[in-house]
């Protein structure tokens, strides 16, 4: 009996009862209705996608339900393994929704800083004024002002600052998104009454008249002076925390009818789209997918300005892709002489090589972009961050995989394999977004910034596998293309469970603080234990290191890599040892990564009021994110169980190594190369390791030591938050190390006294960490853009005359082109 | 009909098609502008009348008989009637006593004054749209020479000529007769490309030119009620600076 096509069908229905109940239900249960749908949608599709992997094989054709070609759905192994990783993260992404969107939280509360709001006579104004005046400043970094006011009232107000972060403007001033660690000093000579906000956080004011934009994990932070006897308006010590959620309801989005419509639709799309098995089927469903994402990324376009830009980079840039992927499967169809996934793979073997490399680069990119990889990622640091938590969970554990599934189908399945070259393009986007990824998620401050990159550094150890698989078929030797497949598809398995985990642990913390900024995190692990024991179980799994379930499809990775330098060949010489290179590479890094995400997110003292008052999340968000923590402990314990499917998966992408990959439950044995790792073991004997030396080192404490006696503070008193670690300066040693690869951007400016140029009055000291791909290829392109549309205005006089003129001109044109054309 | 007599009178209503194209152009009177629409409509009319006693196909005179009461009659009455509007149109505020002479009667909404393009390029610019239409067509024609399709560079030109009226034309009467003249042109193509239409397609057609001459009527007298003049050139807030 074969479930998968029945399974398919309930998913279906659900999906679309799921979007009609988003629609139409009344507000209180709307977000219950359709989560329970979406779940059980979800749940279809791990039981289709199970029974794929089993070896049942599923297809059918309905010629009526779109006109002209009809739909046509085929699931083998390769679907089904991405159909069960999208499905089981929809139903946790789904339990976890219903939480997320269920009122409560600190965010249905007033908004935080109803302090006194100085009145201080000659205080100042300070302002989230962009140093570079209406410049654009986009990246990672700190920065750091001090200023100093005139003599004016009398008392004093000092404030220390730590990280800060400005209101959004309210009417076209400076405006700063996501800070880093930034530091600011303001000292306000004989003021009103004195304040002291050692370790608050500043929340500016908007500069009236600085129309900067940060964008970013930037930070600049100025003091502005305010005139001497002005009625300055002071803010500081307990004053006003601007938070990045002025508004103080992130769910609000997710709640409203239209994001909770939409959100079934997304998740069917996730599911149908391995399914597909023609290539306007395929093609629907696609931009199906990416309209109700960018939709849902948009779901909270109320709160936060933000949002909006990064609709539109996605918008803009999964558009462009799609073209690609609508030219390179087009002419695929067209040279192949059928557009079912069957006629392509019939038609592929008669394609000449340079119709073959153009179908496979075009639509690689397209994937590739989809995937978040290196130079086509720009979208994914900004649309993952801006979108509610589940939704992020759901696109960096579902819809990115995607990219790489089509990678899969089109190069392997459908175009059965090619030439080196095209692996080999593929390996170096891999390893280059692998590394990159990481180095930015290592500056990275805002902890939803940093796991989108850390997205994009495992899709591109993701694609590392496919391309090194791709490189041994060309070469001939299948089982190790086998193997090298299945390490790439069982690291999609892993990091679609610790990806989504971590996601919905973030936005735990988003809802209970609304806060997305390590720096100003801090002390969670106190409020929101449960919250800080599932990120840890996430983080453990991406930092690839033993207990943690990344581990294992990295040294599967590592395996076949090393094993690869066997098979001959000048470039697979040279590129697979710089590849197990970048892979060690990026995997020393994650370890810093998380360590940093985890330990200045959690641990240490809150550093912000916010993150002081926070509570723990709903238990249906626990729930959800339980669900994932078990899927990570299961992956981690017992990758064997996978062992079977996987060779299935890697099979039915085309390289025929059947058993070169085995588990028996809870080892992982490779035939090909006599290797085996035994997960489980390892884990206990690293509990025994661990549990021996906390045993060791209580020994001595047996006798008795005075263990409570107070440290000496150098003379400076009681050490507070503000001492702690911040994420800016855990990175800046890396970002020191790492310099010439992150080209990190340092201004300082001194302001002298008017009178004197011996006497400062203001230092302003900023580093900003810019993506730099992103500013040598992205920028000059859209310079460019705008500079042409500037100059295409001059076309629109408003001249009736002339636009009918243009009319005429052009039909005149068609016509002399085909006359003499003709 | 012979076949002889059949080519001569469609040839000679497609002559007469584009000749009132080309004096569209040549003339500066608005109400005569009008009455050579009239005229075009009537050429329009016979084209279908003729193919339709030729190929015996009742329905085609039906169209014929539609197409004849809307395009040289109907229409060329209610742009008369917004030439009429305007000289004893209550909209308009009598001229002061002081400026009614007769060489100030309004002369610049009754006659095309100062057209974009002179009219002695507009001619030269015509020929060269029949020209560049013929040549376009070639291959049309080339597909199944008959005398209708021979006919078929005709329309086209019409076409093009109507366009060019519109952009060469000032007042808002002109710009209607050369949207019209332009879809004159359509028509004639349709019915010497297809051999006449259904008469439900040809009705739908109508309708929709009557449409929006009745709308461009309205948009007419609401401009001369803004701006006491129809020139369009007035028009240019809707810019992108």
């Amino acid at each position: 009996m074969n479930a998968i096509g029945p399974a398919l069908a309930v998913a279906a229905g659900l999906g679309g009862a799921g979007s009609l109940a988003g629609a139409l239900a009344p507000a209180r249960v709307r977000p219950l209705a359709a989560g329970v749908c979406t779940a059980g949608l979800g749940a279809a599709g791990v039981v289709a996608g199970a029974a794929a992997l089993g070896g049942s094989r599923y297809g059918v054709w309905l010629p009526g339900l779109l006109p002209l070609a009809g739909v046509r759905l085929a699931v083998d192994a390769l679907s089904g393994l991405f159909l069960a990783v999208a499905g089981a993260v929809t139903v946790a992404a789904a339990v976890y929704g219903i939480g997320y969107a269920s009122p409560g939280g600190t965010h249905d509360q007033p908004p935080p800083g109803a302090g006194p709001d100085g009145a201080s006579p000659g205080g100042h104004d300070m302002a989230a004024a962009s140093p570079s005046g209406g410049g654009h400043d986009d990246g990672v970094g700190g920065s750091f002002g001090v200023g100093h006011a005139s003599p004016g009232g009398g008392g004093r107000g000092d404030a220390v600052g730590g990280s800060f972060r400005g209101h959004p403007s309210r009417g076209g001033g400076g405006r700063r998104d996501a800070g880093a660690g930034s530091f600011g000093v303001g000292d306000a000579s004989p003021g009103g009454g004195r304040g002291d906000g050692a370790g608050g956080s500043f929340g500016g004011h908007p500069s009236p008249g600085g129309g900067g934009h940060d964008d970013g994990a930037g930070g600049s932070f100025g003091v502005r002076d305010a005139s001497p006897g002005g009625g300055g308006r002071r803010d500081g010590a307990g004053g006003t925390y601007g938070t990045a959620y002025p508004g103080g309801r992130p769910a609000q989005g997710i709640r409203s009818r239209g994001a909770q419509a939409v959100l079934p639709l997304f998740a069917l799309a996730l599911l149908l789209v391995p399914a597909a098995a023609s290539v306007s089927t395929f093609l629907l469903l696609w931009e199906l997918m990416a309209l109700t994402s960018l939709l849902l990324v948009l779901a909270e376009h109320r709160e936060r300005p933000s949002v909006g830009q990064a609709g539109l980079w996605y918008a803009v840039m999964t558009q462009l892709g799609f073209v690609l992927l609508l030219a390179g499967l087009g002419l695929f169809a067209a040279r192949a002489g059928g557009e079912s996934f069957a006629d392509l793979r019939a038609g592929a073997a008669g394609m000449s090589p340079a119709v073959r490399g153009t179908v496979f680069v075009a639509t690689a990119a397209a994937f590739t972009s989809k995937a978040g990889l290196a130079p086509l990622h720009a979208w994914l640091p900004r649309a993952h961050p801006e979108a509610p938590s589940h939704v992020s969970a759901l696109m960096s554990a579902a819809m990115v995989n995607l990219g790489v599934y089509g990678v899969l189908r089109v190069g392997f399945d459908l175009l059965g394999g090619g030439p080196a070259w095209w692996w080999l393009l593929l390996t170096a986007a891999g390893g280059l977004s692998a590394v990159y990824g990481i180095l930015q998620a290592a500056m990275a401050s805002d902890l939803k910034r940093l796991l989108a990159y850390s997205t994009s550094e495992n899709m591109g150890l993701v694609v590392v596998g496919a391309g090194a698989a791709g490189l041994f078929r060309a070469a001939g030797d299948e089982p190790l293309a086998a193997l090298a497949l299945a390490a790439a598809l069982l690291h999609v398995v892993n990091h679609s469970a610790f990806k989504a985990l971590l996601f919905c642990a973030a936005g735990s913390v988003l809802r209970a603080t609304g806060l997305r900024d390590l720096d100003r995190l801090g002390g969670l692990r106190a409020r929101m234990p449960a919250t800080a024991g599932l990120f840890a179980v996430g983080a453990l799994g991406a930092v690839a290191l033993p207990p943690g379930n990344g581990f294992v499809s990295e040294w599967l990775l590592l395996q076949a890599l090393v094993h690869g330098f066997a098979v001959p060949g000048a470039a697979t010489a040279v590129v697979l040892p710089l590849a197990v290179a970048v892979i060690a590479l990026s995997a020393g890094l994650a370890a810093a990564v998380f360590v940093k995400a985890l330990g200045v997110g959690f641990f240490a003292r809150p550093r912000s009021e916010p993150a002081a008052r926070a509570a723990e999340s709903p238990p249906a968000m626990l729930a959800g994110m339980g669900l994932l923590a078990a899927g990570c402990a299961v992956l981690a314990l017992a990758p064997g169980l996978l062992g079977g499917p996987l060779a299935r998966a890697a099979a039915a992408a085309g390289p025929a190594g059947g058993t070169s990959l085995a588990g028996a439950g809870l080892s992982v044995r490779l035939h090909h190369t006599s290797a085996s790792l035994y997960p489980l073991w390892v884990a206990l004997a690293l509990v025994a390791g661990v549990a021996a030396a906390a045993g060791l080192a209580r020994l001595p404490a047996r006798r008795g030591r005075r263990r409570d006696a107070r440290l000496w503070d150098c003379g400076g008193g009681a050490p507070t938050p503000r001492m702690a670690y911040t994420a800016t300066s855990f990175a800046e040693p890396l970002q020191r190390v790492f310099d010439d690869v992150l080209a990190p951007e340092q201004d300082v400016h001194v302001t002298p006294v008017r009178e004197s140029a011996y006497l400062v009055r203001r230092v302003r000291f900023q580093r900003l960490v810019p993506d730099r791909i992103e500013h040598r290829l992205y920028l000059p392109v859209l310079t460019a853009l705008s500079r042409t549309a500037a100059r295409a205005r001059h076309l629109a006089t408003g001249s009736v005359h002339l636009y009918l003129a243009y009319g005429l001109f052009g039909l005149v044109t068609v016509l002399a082109v085909l006359v003499v054309g003709w | 009909m012979t076949s002889g007599a059949y080519t001569q009178l469609l040839d000679l209503a497609c002559g007469v098609l584009l000749l009132c194209a080309v004096v569209v152009l040549w003339q500066r009177e608005l109400a005569v502008l009008v009455r050579v629409l009239a005229v075009q409509g009537a050429a329009l009319a016979a084209i279908a009348a003729v193919l339709g006693v030729h190929e015996r196909r009742w329905g085609l005179l039906v169209v014929a008989a539609g197409v004849g009461v809307l395009r040289a009659g109907v229409l060329p009455y209610l742009l008369r009637r917004a030439l009429g509007a305007r000289t004893g149109g209550a909209a308009d505020p009598p001229p002061p006593a002081a400026y009614r002479s007769p060489y100030r009667e309004d002369v610049s909404e009754a006659r095309e004054t100062r057209p974009v393009v002179n009219v002695a390029a507009s001619l030269v610019t015509a020929a060269l749209l029949t020209l560049l239409a013929y040549a376009a067509a070639r291959p049309l024609v080339a597909l199944h020479p008959t005398p209708a399709t021979r006919a078929l560079p005709v329309g086209l030109a019409v076409v093009l000529v109507g366009f060019f009226v519109l952009v060469a034309r000032r007042r808002a009467i002109a710009q209607v007769v050369g949207f019209l003249t332009l879809d004159n042109g359509i028509t004639a193509t349709a019915f010497l490309a297809a051999s006449g239409v259904p008469p439900i397609v040809e009705l739908g057609v109508s309708f929709d030119v009557l449409l929006a001459v009745l709308v461009l009527h309205v948009l007419t007298t609401r401009m001369r009620a803004a701006f006491g003049g129809t020139d369009l050139d007035d028009l240019r807030e809707l810019s992108d600076r």
